[in-house]
């Protein structure tokens, strides 16, 4: 009996120092907001609105890889030895659901979904902020950005997948393909309230989406539509902007004149706010951390990696004259540095031979001597040039369309550059004047292939080019989408992928 | 604390003292061992008393109270424990035999057990066999030595990658390390020559007291202990070198320049600037190191104290240059009796500094000694910095790695304190308490600097960069533990044990980054340009356990435990996990049937139980914000906040059932003795980052933890040892081998794959993929035959008019047909895991010399070899291997030499950027691990300054049998996560070393 005590007496010590209060396992974690608490301040409904900007910024989209992907498709960049594998496919189409270009731009876009989705399903929180906290007004342009960014972001997926998975809310389930008149739909809806709820240029922050950028977005999603009557009617709410001047067209490239009176809306970069480690993370898809510059000038300079030139076909199709030839591309003579350094013809060698021309646009050699990886040059994804040549399309295009006045618009671009315009007024010709004008006017920039796209002209433009008809329109669904979505199977894939 | 005294007081005074058994005679002798030296501490018992003693320094030994009916157990830790009747004798000298398996004491979980007691599979290693070859880390000991556990080791410094019975989860496949009872995640703070053994706990029967903690098994390591008798000192010492003599082989200059005109690019001018150097950058890479050990230890003992205390210093150049590791390390065991009580404390501290492998750009030092052209130069005194670097011209995907290897420094200091305070009561006979308190404290300050370079064009930086990550973090870990031992009507005996554990742990970090336009003379963080972030976390564990051993007479044998366990890593719901085991044994030898057979020892055993699994990160199952979002607005930055990694509040422990049949037998007083196990383990809820469907856009490269799949594992371990003595001759061979096949049984619903993996090179897709009745994370990709020879034989399988594939791209097998090559023509092209792996172990002895040798390898493993990508990918123009002279030579649309096995050069994007079979090698290899040979003077040679002196030779990786192509087979992963079993990212090699080593016993 007395051991028994004993057992018991110990048994009773080592439960009575030991024994533990298991709420000590309840934790909060101390390293991170909670979205229970969030949505109480400006502050706080501005930073989610800004997480949706930051996708913009990704490697899967202008920090890197759309600026490659876009132009070499669109044959206004070839190649150089050193271009590498994942890159070289969309010169020749021949990339494969396996590319992993397309799938951090498939990614990053839909990451900006989201960021734009956490704003929109807290619609009713925000709403719910006394106006002392939060004036109306702001609640609205909020949540118009936010609608901005969603279109955005949708309308760079429809071009490039056609129909695409639609969220409106955050899930972790993977959804089915939508149709693209559906995504279409939303895209309009989207930048629609923006257009109903953003500010004006005059009165916002610059970077942000405004208005009048609503306005040129919703039209040129209507032009894509082929809808020309509702698309004039949105570009021409586009209003308080002008061209850079005759003379000044490389205004609209370079770092110190951002923003300017042609800018309706910039993709920003800046690198003062750090640039982050952009070659760690193969992926960096998730436009966290301080990446705030881009790579397109150290890529495409030919003082620095030199990975793309101008082909001969786009440097052709300038006329003599052309101001915006020399504010394109650098050729043997042409200064840089402030003008205090001249290219020679040295300057573009490659291991495959001299090449005739670099880039010009967007990189930094007008002040620099050779680009680092760092480049601040925002990306003007939506110049007023653009509005205009769209204009002039709707014009041609729609019924009881006018020629002539077509034509003044055009004319517009081409004083700009110098050179004095005749056109037969004629709808094909006028057609032919625009597909011209839009090549040299946007070259680099990102345009060629869409517009190649929504005009049908490929069989011409881009003639053997690798190009295949009914099947390179579209980019495949990529491969991780489709081995980890339960709703869109490898058999689900776009034609000849 | 204060309760404990308080009650160790109180049980103190009220337990009366027990009667002292009734003396007859005294008994004295020697131990020795096989060679003849006295064995000093050796245990002397009297087997079912408690009446025993220890030998002194000459192996000495004297016993009171022994009648002549009762057997005596002699023991020594390492060697065979031998049982005598004492009948009439007075003296007995006893030789004690080592075998490297069949130790007589087994650590298991909270305590020892008697090996003949044992039901669980346990695989030991004793404290001769970790001395027998000069090693870094402790755990290499067990390599080949453990039935069933692989170990791979990396660069200097770095923990090696231990699996126990192969992979039965997809995260931390890491086992359980506990040292002296506490509880840690490796062992690089311990010096190998402070470790008396180390028991590998392989099945639920041994592991299931640690429950949460246990999934991929445990491995216990007890440290040497002070002994009684005089004080004993050992000094021992070792110095060697290591190198890395395999090498890619890859084009000279000239061969390069041909390579280069052939795919349209003419170097010639630019190797000329450079007058037509050859630089072998592998050569440049990798040096010969030295490396050097010196421990001292001291140790003694007292009727009622112990203690031990070593000192040991180690420094390793790595074979790579600019690696190496350097260790001071530290150790004090200590034992004090107060009557009854038994106070203690066992603690380690290490200091270390790893000079780790550096990479720049993503890319190791081995790819950028591939793929720098060989016509560059390493140093240009007239660049920054004093290196040559390659310009666009050249490829700026290489850069000059040792510049990336040299240039300022990357240093990892760590310190580590590993220890524990004990008190054990023995409250009455057989009734012992004990608490325990163990810290397992580290911090870690990685710091890298470089100052400003320019290598010549590109590979330049005009400021110097430093780079620092402190971490920090403690465990406590506090348990309560009664034993109760008994022994019923002579025959039944019963050991009860009860616990109660409860785990603290805390880390924090401090990153930060900045640099410095200035100046290259400060290595110092200052604000500048910089970044900053810190965390905290807390992981709080509670543990309630139990324990019940019960054997008939040492014949019959049950073992019940069970374990509760809370893990604060899982919601409320979630969070009580219960662990359970149950084993039974029979010892056929000890049946009176068995009384005249050739066998010494026949034990039957069979367990069953489950372990549970709560690796994952903290905090996974509440939802968070990530505040990391940055844009720039209106000239400013604009921080973004959106929502975090996706949560899931449902989490739950991963569990796993295990399953184990063993047979250990020893024939003709186990001269010939051995060990089969059979296991068979299913793993439940296997918790994984899962990576959920792009589009759905989640933070954190969209994955989210989730209890997956469902985890079969099976296989089969045998052991066979054989130990021999003519005269003075002896000699023992120790065999073994393990399989162990996993298959995926089930995934969660909705889930019909993942694909994942690392990255292996930018553009090349992953290939390991996880999917119901396939191996973890088996390789998956397209199925290739042969090359495309000519336009017929492209358009036989895709049609006319398909323009992609050409004549003398790869020939990827369209398995569906379809005439498009896409994900659905993929398939199993290789299992990263092993048939079986095996170890030879031959020891011998001849009068003064020793000899040691010991063979590993694996058998049917799959390697992805991501190096082929670089050497013979011919994606875009660096140097490669010498192979690509004889790829596809296409000429008017036909290959003109249909020997050729590579495809044209810059083919088809598929050839090199698809998942296929070309990237997929055998990585089956045999491999000498370890031969040495050592002479032994004994003292007298000396005037008795010292007992005895041994020297030995030593070469580690001497052969390697292999038809892997990588520099080496035994591949280091890179990380301890399934999906990255079998893969070669061009990690540090195994070296090649040779080692002269003395050990002197004072």
């Amino acid at each position: 009996m007395k051991k028994i005590k004993h057992i018991v007496t110990a048994l009773l010590g080592v439960f009575a120092i030991s024994s533990c209060d298991t709420s000590e396992l309840e934790l909060t974690n101390p390293n991170t907001l909670s979205p229970d608490t969030f949505f109480k301040t400006e502050a706080q409904v501005e930073s989610s609105v800004n997480a949706a900007y930051a996708n913009l910024q990704t490697r899967g989209l202008y920090a890197r890889n759309l600026a490659f992907a876009m132009d070499l498709m669109g044959q206004d960049a070839a190649g150089n030895p050193q271009l590498e594998g994942n890159k070289k496919p969309f010169q020749d189409f021949s990339f494969n659901a396996g590319n992993d270009i397309i799938q951090y731009y498939w990614e990053s876009c839909f990451l900006g979904i989201s960021r734009a989705n956490f704003v929109l399903e807290n619609e009713a929180k925000i709403n719910a902020l006394p106006n002392s906290i939060l004036s109306q007004e702001k609640k609205n342009k909020f949540l118009g950005e936010a609608h901005f960014l969603r279109a955005y972001y949708y309308f760079l997926l429809v071009n490039r997948f056609g129909n695409v998975p639609i969220y409106k809310a955050g899930t972790i389930i993977g959804a089915a393909r939508s149709p693209k008149a559906e995504v279409y739909n939303l895209i309009r809806a989207d930048f629609e309230f923006a257009s109903q709820n953003l500010l004006s240029k005059s009165a916002e922050v610059v970077g942000r989406a405004t208005k009048e950028a609503a306005y040129a977005y919703l039209g040129k999603v209507l032009l894509y539509e082929k809808k020309y009557d509702l698309a004039l009617n949105a570009l021409n709410n586009v209003t308080g902007f002008s061209l850079e001047d005759k003379g000044s067209f490389y205004n609209n490239f370079m770092e110190e004149t951002e923003h300017g009176k042609e800018s309706i809306f910039e993709v920003e970069f800046d690198e003062k706010n750090g640039t982050g480690n952009k070659w760690d993370d193969p992926g960096n898809s998730g436009g966290t951390g301080f990446a705030e510059s881009t790579l397109r000038g150290q890529e495409y300079g030919n003082l620095s990696w030199y990975n793309v030139y101008p082909p001969d076909n786009l440097l052709n199709s300038y006329e003599a004259g052309d101001l915006r030839f020399g504010d394109t591309f650098y050729v043997p003579g042409s200064k840089y540095l402030n003008g205090t350094k001249t290219m020679i013809a040295s300057n573009f060698n490659t291991s495959a031979g001299l090449r005739k021309a670099g880039w010009k646009k967007y990189q930094n050699y007008y002040k620099k001597e050779d680009e680092a990886v760092q480049s601040s040059i925002n990306f003007k994804v939506m110049r007023y040039a653009d509005v205009i040549l769209m204009k002039a399309e709707c014009e041609n295009q729609r019924d009881g369309g006018s020629q002539a006045a077509a034509i003044a618009y055009i004319t517009l671009i081409r004083d700009r550059a110098g050179l004095t315009t005749s056109i037969v007024p004629t709808k094909e010709a006028v057609f032919a004047a625009i597909v011209h004008e839009r090549k040299v006017e946007f070259a680099g920039e990102q345009s060629r292939f869409d517009d190649i796209m929504r005009w049908g002209n490929a069989s011409v433009e881009l003639a053997g080019t690798g190009f295949q008809a009914g099947k390179n329109e579209l980019w495949p669904i990529p491969n991780r989408e489709t081995s980890s979505n339960p709703n869109i199977k490898p058999s689900d894939n776009n034609p000849g992928y | 604390m204060k309760l404990v005294l308080k009650f160790a007081i109180i049980a103190l005074l009220t337990i009366s003292s027990q009667n002292v058994i009734a003396q007859t005679k005294t008994i004295q002798g020697t131990v020795t061992d096989p060679s003849g030296f006295p064995l000093p501490g050796a245990s002397v018992n009297v087997e079912g008393t408690q009446n025993s003693a220890s030998t002194d320094f000459d192996g000495k030994y004297s016993l009171k109270g022994v009648n002549a009916s009762d057997k005596i157990t002699y023991s020594y830790v390492g060697l065979n424990s031998q049982t005598i009747v004492v009948g009439g004798r007075s003296v007995i000298d006893i030789t004690l035999v080592q075998t490297t398996q069949n130790l007589n004491e087994v650590i298991v979980g909270y305590g020892t057990q008697k090996r003949t007691k044992v039901t669980g599979a346990i695989s030991t290693v004793g404290s001769k066999d970790i001395a027998a070859v000069p090693i870094t880390n402790a755990e290499s000991a067990l390599q080949g030595r453990a039935a069933g556990v692989t170990v791979v080791n990396g660069a200097p410094g770095s923990n090696p990658t231990v699996t126990i019975r192969g992979l039965a989860t997809m995260g931390n496949s890491a086992p359980l390390y506990v040292i002296d009872g506490v509880l840690t995640s490796n062992l690089s703070g311990l010096s190998p020559n402070d470790i008396e053994s180390m028991s590998v706990l392989k099945d639920a029967s041994t592991t299931a007291l640690y429950g949460s903690k246990a999934f991929n098994g445990v491995i216990m390591v007890t440290t040497k202990k002070g002994k009684k008798g005089p004080g004993q000192l050992n000094f021992s010492t070792y110095i060697g070198s290591q190198t890395i003599t395999k090498r890619y082989d890859v084009l000279n200059t000239q061969q390069y320049l041909q390579y280069a005109k052939d795919l349209g690019s003419d170097l010639t001018a630019r190797a000329a600037e450079f007058g037509n150097v050859n630089t072998n950058w592998q050569d440049e890479i990798f040096q010969t190191g030295l490396m050097q050990n010196y421990n001292l230890s001291f140790s003694n003992g007292t009727e009622t104290s112990t203690g031990r205390y070593s000192a040991e210093y180690l420094k390793q150049e790595g074979a790579v240059i600019n690696t190496g590791f350097e260790r001071y390390s530290f150790r004090a065991n200590n034992t004090q009796d107060i009557g009854r009580l038994r106070v203690g404390s066992n603690v380690g501290i290490s200091f270390s500094t790893i000079n780790p492998e550096r990479n720049s750009g993503g890319r190791t030092l081995l790819e950028h000694a591939i793929k720098m052209a060989p016509y560059l130069p390493v140093y240009n005194g007239t660049n920054l910095g004093g290196y040559q670097g390659p310009s666009a011209i050249d490829g700026n995907d290489a850069e000059n790695p040792v510049r990336v290897a040299n240039l300022g420094y990357q240093k990892i200091n760590n310190l580590s304190i590993i220890g524990n305070i004990y008190a054990e009561l023995d409250i009455f006979k057989g009734l012992k308490f004990r608490s325990q308190v163990s810290l397992d404290y580290y911090t870690g300050k990685d710091h890298t600097f470089i100052p400003s370079y320019s290598d010549g064009s590109y590979h330049k930086q005009a400021f110097s960069t430093t780079n620092e990550t402190n971490t920090q973090g403690q465990t406590i870990v506090f348990d309560n533990s009664l034993t109760y031992k008994t022994t019923i009507a002579a025959k039944h005996n019963i050991e009860v044990l009860g616990v109660i554990t409860k785990i603290d742990g805390k880390s924090q970090n401090l990153i930060a980054g900045s640099r410095y336009n200035i100046s290259d003379e400060i290595d110092q963080l200052r604000y500048n340009e910089g970044n900053l972030s810190s965390a905290n976390y807390v992981e709080k564990n509670i543990g309630y356990i139990a324990r019940i051993n019960y054997d008939y007479d040492d014949k019959y044998i049950l073992a019940v435990s069970g374990r509760r366990d809370a893990s604060s890593r899982f919601g409320a719901n979630n969070r009580w996990g219960n662990f359970y085991s149950i084993a039974a044994g029979w010892n056929i030898a000890k049946e009176g049937f068995m009384a005249n057979s050739v066998f010494s020892t026949l034990k039957l055993r069979a367990s069953t139980g489950t372990t549970g699994n709560d690796r994952i990160d903290n905090y996974q199952y509440s939802a968070t914000l990530l505040a990391d979002y940055n844009y720039p607005i209106g000239g400013g930055n604009a921080p973004g906040v959106s929502l975090g990694v996706a949560s899931n509040p449902d989490l739950k422990w991963e569990s796993k059932n295990d399953r184990n049949i063993g047979l250990d037998f020893g024939l003709f007083e186990d001269k010939f003795t051995g060990s089969l196990e059979y296991f068979n383990s299913k793993s439940s809820d296997i918790l994984f980052a899962v990576p959920l469907s792009a589009s759905v856009g989640s933070a954190g490269g969209g994955t989210q933890i989730q209890n997956i799949a469902d985890v079969k594992v099976s296989g089969y371990e045998i052991t066979l040892g054989y130990n021999d003595r003519k005269g003075d001759f002896t000699w023992s061979a120790t065999a073994n081998l393990g399989t162990s096949k996993n298959e995926v049984t089930s995934l969660a619903p909705g889930v019909t794959s993942v694909l994942g993996g690392p990255t292996a090179r930018a553009g090349l897709e992953n290939f390991s993929r996880l999917e119901v009745g396939q191996p973890l994370f088996y390789f998956y990709g397209y199925q290739t035959n042969g090359i495309y020879q000519n336009q017929a034989e492209v358009d036989a399988v895709f049609g006319p008019g398909q323009t992609i594939i050409k004549p003398g791209d790869i020939r990827i097998i369209d398995r569906d047909g379809n005439k498009i090559i896409n994900s659905s023509d993929k398939t199993n092209i290789g299992n990263p895991y092993p048939d079986f792996t095996y170890g030879l172990n031959i020891t011998a002895a001849y009068k003064k010399f020793d000899f040691n040798c010991f063979i590993t390898g694996v058998q049917g493993n799959d390697i992805y070899n991501a190096n082929t990508f670089d050497l013979k990918g011919m994606n875009r123009l660096f140097n490669a291997s010498t192979e690509v002279l004889d790829r596809a030579v296409v000429v008017n649309g036909v290959v003109t030499n249909p020997s050729a096995t590579l495809p044209r050069a810059q083919g088809a994007d598929i050839n090199w950027s698809s998942a296929n079979q070309r990237y997929i090698e055998d990585g089956s290899y045999t491999r000498l691990k370890n031969i040495t040979l050592g002479y032994t003077l004994s003292g007298e040679t000396f005037d008795s300054h010292f007992s005895n002196i041994r020297f030995y030779i030593s070469g580690q990786n001497l052969i390697t049998i292999t038809k892997y192509s990588g520099l080496d087979p035994e591949i280091a992963r890179a990380d301890t996560n399934a999906n990255s079993a079998g893969i070669d990212l061009g990690r540090y090699p195994q070296p090649k070393s040779v080692i002269f080593g003395l050990d002197v016993k004072f």
